[in-house]
């Protein structure tokens, strides 16, 4: 059949529709990309970030309160030309930092990304008078700290690493995470959760109001006020009088386990680690000799000294090598072996004395006793018996507080001993453990436990520092009591002991208040480094315990020195409220100590 | 002059008598889809009204009433008139043109605007409803025989000279529209080697990009020897000739490589043809065909074309004309630069999905995301706001059309109607074709704008002067044939 050049063109225009109708079905219905395209071109997600939760002491006040704060954001594509000396102005940067951010963050994404941090919200609302194409603010909350106090216990807040964004999808570059303390601890539930705005922008990245009535919105969830077991008068209080000073004091209300001050000294004002000098403040910090940063209520793992004297009596106690009445001579030391000294007090004396005393060398034949035990047989298995006591006490291990960065401090093993000599030790080579000295270490924490322990007569509640979580539960684990390995009748005697070490007869008789019935046990630990650290364990009123308290100041000297009359200040202010020695808070404040351990590296 | 000026009346005062009302009919659809789509491009939370003089939907509201108007009275006017004037009108439009070079204002590199007041004229857009009436006019004259190359050279000059100086103004793509009327000279009876040659330069050209040279070359033999198959069969022949090619072909590269020789598959390729050769003369004697000697030219036509492409392409085209092509031929992908229009047409389009958006729902068209998207790019918006059903529907609106003025111009009783008719649906084709191309990445971004969508006055009013007039010729045909 022969088409007519009039059909031959018909049929020309129809074959061309045809291939421009196959395309158009390819592009519309085929391949799905252009919606997501259209979607990158026209929809702007618009991160809400929520309120960060709150942190209340244990009277409600305000330990850590959230401002708003603003950060810049640019999208670089979108930038037009614009008066780069009026927002220099606003803003508060000279040109060559605007300069240099903008080259930082290229021309050509289309994300967005932070130019300046943490701006005042006076600055966004100067900001916002005027337009500048490409760029908005993005609320933020930044910390403020009303006491300035508990930089180690709060922790700091602080912009997530790459690590954290590619383990946690919730993260995103230029967020803020707890870093440490009780913003890392409790992040969850303080951060609340970001919201979703989907925004239409136009070609210029201007805003053009909200996408499909809002269906794929979120709201932002604000971030969930904790109160904490901190009672921030007492906390104040013990930073003041450990200043200058390096070490520790944590108090615990024995009934409870909730940790009613934990001071790391020396510490930081918190409200040095917020906003745009976080960083360089950071960085300070972590360069200061004396370590500000580090916990050391928690990490530190210090030589418990005479502290350490209650739990070998325990152990004799429940292991029967020992009864209250037992008595030894003391001729100012122990001398077996490479042998251990004393000072000088009465003798013979009974376990209740040897508290008040601090006497070495009772406490050498009663760790003898219990390792060279015959119905062990083996110095070994006895070493093992004597360990895990002292485990079931909280020494030597984590206490799975809620706070994070707890370390185990060190209770050496047998197999430890075995390599450092070979296999040949028996209980006189390890005799220095007997009164906390040697190779063991115990965390603050630890130690302020262990008096919680004996004041509550047998057990202890784990520590922890948040008491109630608003509309939330607290985790049952800390509600439990903990009984320890030793029959609690056995801590009676061991609470006495230590009631007329300060109120009879004895070492700590500097801490007594009138009418607070304080008990104590102080402690001089020798340590390789210089000076002897000052220790002092305690609590009170002996009937009906309402705090226990461990201090620790390195390198202080007796215990009775300047651990005592800081314990004993601290237990007049928590349980009376006020202060009748203002003489020996300034005796303890201005008592200064050198740390050339620390300083002169 | 008119033979037949006597059959030329029509009944007293029946005006819309003989007129083609479903041209009428797709014509008011489309400029009311164009004024819809205009308004959507435009269209902003503070601007709403779609009648705003102030907006470009308004404007072209203002002028889709004019064109109507005029429609009006081209219907009114006695379909003789538009032969007397035909002549007149080309060289007015030429003068026009020409003025431009004095009084003319540069829009997007374009130096083809002439300022009127508060309006810009594009004179482009009518000269080539006068180049229609002037080629009907000429080719319906006495003498005219489209074989004859003097004929065919008057041909050339009229719709050479307004290219020329369109092109010579930088407005590139407009000039090319004045190619369409090859469209007409088809139904003309022109000769089909043109179309031939044309077709087989934008398959060389497109193919010189992908295909390797000597499989191109290849390619090439092969289609020559099928085009003359096609004229003088002998299949068997042809079976046996291009055997023996390629069996030449591969005994001179193996026989090189014995006698470690290297010779190139390109280089035993030509050899074989030469060694051939004087089987294609024995062929053509002994059959008595002389065409075969046209074919062995449009080989070696063919192959000097394809070496030559890169050279075209690396010395004459301009940069901005290279990364059109290389963007569209898919050897570069710029989205920022040469392909962002194209891409963001694309993303216009291809997001409108089945059944699009909805009206003033699209987020690429109301957002301003595709330039020129009321002019050039104004199906960006059919696309996306009315899907796949909306642009399938005003592709069916366009073939409709084209085909109605096709027809008006089978209709016709003498050759200035039917030149005329087609020359229009040439012009319509080619923009339609062209436009929807370029908006869906067919072809390269050539700026020209779709016919009763795209806004602008200028265009609009010619185009619409065209169909009516084509209307206008074709009621008398309608007249005639009740008679």
């Amino acid at each position: 059949m022969e088409l007519s050049r009039s059909q031959s063109l018909r049929i020309f225009i129809v074959l061309v529709a045809l291939v421009i109708a196959g395309r158009l079905f390819y592009l519309q219905i085929i391949d799905t990309r252009y919606k997501e395209y259209a979607n990158n071109n026209a929809l702007r997600p618009i991160v809400l970030n929520p309120p960060r939760g709150e942190i209340y002491d244990r009277n409600g006040l305000f330990l850590a309160q959230s401002r708003e704060a603003y950060d810049l954001m640019v999208i670089p594509r979108d930038v037009k030309p614009f008066d780069t000396l009026e927002m220099c102005r606003i803003i508060g940067v000279d040109k060559a930092e605007l300069v240099g951010q903008l080259k930082k963050v290229g021309r050509s994404s289309r994300r967005p990304t932070v130019l300046f941090k943490l701006l005042d919200k006076e600055v966004k609302m100067k900001f916002e008078e005027y337009t500048f194409p490409g760029f908005y603010t993005q609320y933020r909350t930044i910390r403020s700290y009303p006491f300035h106090t508990g930089g180690n216990i709060l922790g700091y807040v602080g912009e997530v690493n790459d690590n954290t964004i590619k383990n946690d999808s919730y993260y995103k570059r230029g967020d803020y995470i707890g870093m440490t303390g009780i913003e890392r601890a409790y992040e969850e539930v303080l951060r609340g959760r970001k919201g979703v705005r989907m925004e239409l922008v136009d070609v210029h990245g201007m805003p053009k109001g909200g996408y499909a009535d809002g269906l794929y919105d979120t709201l932002a969830v604000p971030g969930v006020s904790i109160t904490s077991t901190i009672d921030a008068k007492l906390q104040l209080l013990g930073e003041e009088l450990m200043e200058g000073k390096v070490g520790s004091i944590v108090a615990i209300e024995p009934k409870t386990g909730e940790i009613l001050m934990m001071v790391s000294s020396p510490t930081y004002n918190p409200d040095e680690l917020i906003g745009r000098d976080r960083s360089r403040n950071y960085l300070k910090l972590l360069r200061e000799p004396r370590r500000p940063l580090y916990n050391r209520a928690v990490m530190a793992s210090y030589p418990p000294g005479s502290t350490f004297k209650l739990s070998t009596g325990l152990i004799g106690l429940q292991e029967g090598v020992l009864v209250p009445s037992q008595r030894y001579v003391c001729n100012s030391g122990y001398y077996v072996g490479r042998g251990v000294k004393c000072h000088y007090h009465d003798s013979p004396l009974d376990l209740r004395y040897s508290i008040q005393t601090s006497c070495n060398t009772y406490y050498c034949y009663v760790f003898r006793n219990i390792l060279d035990n015959k119905a062990y047989g083996d110095v070994k298995v006895g070493f093992e018996v004597w360990r895990d006591y002292l485990l079931s006490m909280g020494f030597g291990r984590r206490l799975d507080s809620d706070f994070s960065g707890e370390l185990k401090g060190n209770l050496p093993t047998v197999d430890f001993y075995d390599r450092v000599y070979n296999g040949k030790w028996n209980s006189l080579t390890t005799i220095s453990l007997s009164i906390g000295q040697g190779e063991m270490g115990v965390t603050p924490l630890q130690l302020a436990n262990f008096t919680a322990t004996i004041a509550n007569r047998g057990y202890y509640k784990i520590p922890h520092i948040i008491k109630s979580i608003e509309g939330g539960q607290i985790d049952s684990r800390f509600s439990v009591p903990n009984y320890t390995n030793i029959d609690p009748k056995h801590y009676q005697v061991i609470a006495e002991g230590m009631y007329r070490a300060v109120n009879v007869e004895g070492t700590a008789v500097g801490a007594a208040v009138k009418g607070l019935d304080i008990c104590g046990k102080t402690g001089t630990a020798e340590n390789g480094r210089g000076r002897d650290h000052s220790t002092f364990a305690c609590f009170a009123p002996y009937n009906d315990p309402k705090i226990a308290m461990s201090v620790y100041v390195e390198h202080g000297g007796f215990g009775a020195t300047v651990a005592m009359p800081i314990a004993s200040l601290l237990l007049e202010q928590y349980l009376t409220d006020t202060i009748t020695r203002p003489g020996l808070v300034e005796y303890v404040k201005r008592m200064t100590i050198e740390y050339p351990q620390y300083d002169n590296k | 002059m008119l033979s037949d000026s006597g059959y030329y009346s029509r009944k007293e005062g029946a005006i819309f008598a003989g007129v083609d009302w479903p041209s009428v009919l797709i014509y008011m659809v489309m400029v009311s889809l164009g004024i819809m789509s205009i308004y959507a491009s435009v269209y902003n939370d503070s601007n709403r009204a779609i009648f705003d003089m102030a907006q470009k939907s308004g404007s072209q509201l203002m002028w889709t009433g004019i064109s109507v108007v005029l429609g009006v009275v081209i219907l009114l006017v006695d379909s003789k008139y538009y032969h007397y004037i035909a002549y007149q009108a080309y060289a007015a439009s030429i003068l026009l043109l020409l003025s431009t070079f004095v009084f003319g204002r540069t829009v997007n590199g374009a130096h083809s605007w002439i300022s009127l007041g508060p309006f810009s004229v594009q004179p482009v857009e009518f000269a080539k409803l006068t180049t229609a009436l002037a080629l009907g006019k000429y080719m319906g004259g006495y003498g005219f025989n489209i074989s004859r190359m003097k004929s065919l050279s008057r041909v050339g000059m009229i719709v050479g000279l307004p290219a020329l100086i369109v092109c010579a103004q930088n407005d590139t793509g407009s000039a090319m529209v004045f190619s369409s009327f090859l469209f007409m000279l088809y139904r003309e009876g022109f000769t089909g080697w043109v179309y031939m040659v044309l077709g087989m330069i934008v398959f060389l050209s497109v193919s010189s990009f992908f295909v390797e040279p000597t499989a191109l070359y290849v390619l090439i033999f092969l289609i020559v020897v099928a085009i003359e198959m096609r004229d003088n069969g002998m299949m068997k022949q042809k079976i046996v000739y291009v055997a023996s090619v390629l069996m030449a072909m591969l005994l001179i590269f193996f026989g090189g490589m014995v006698l470690r020789h290297e010779i190139s598959m390109m280089r035993a390729f030509i050899l074989a043809l030469a060694v051939t050769l004087p089987m294609v003369a024995v062929y053509a004697v002994r059959y008595k065909l002389r065409n075969v000697v046209v074919f062995v030219v449009f080989f070696i036509c063919s192959l000097l074309f394809v070496t030559s492409v890169d050279y075209v392409f690396d010395n004459v085209l301009r940069p901005h004309q290279q990364h059109r092509i290389l963007d569209l031929l898919g050897l570069e992908n710029d989205v920022k630069g040469a392909g962002y229009n194209v891409n963001q047409s694309k993303i216009a389009i291809g997001s409108g999905g089945l059944l699009g958006k909805g009206f003033l729902q699209g987020t690429q068209t109301k957002f301003d995301f595709v330039p020129e998207q009321s002019t050039d790019f104004i199906f960006s918006t059919v696309g996306e706001e009315w899907g796949f059903i909306g642009s399938i529907t005003v592709l069916a609106l366009f073939v409709a059309l084209i085909f109605r003025v096709m027809r008006m111009g089978d209709r016709q009783r003498d050759t200035f109607g039917r030149v005329y008719c087609y020359g229009v649906a040439g012009v319509f084709f080619f923009h339609f074709f062209v436009n929807l191309g370029m908006t869906i990445g067919l072809i390269p971004v050539i700026g020209i704008p779709l016919p009763f969508f795209s806004y602008g006055g200028s265009s609009l009013l010619a185009f619409s002067v065209m169909l009516f007039i084509a209307i206008r010729l074709n009621c008398n045909a309608q007249y005639q044939s009740w008679q």
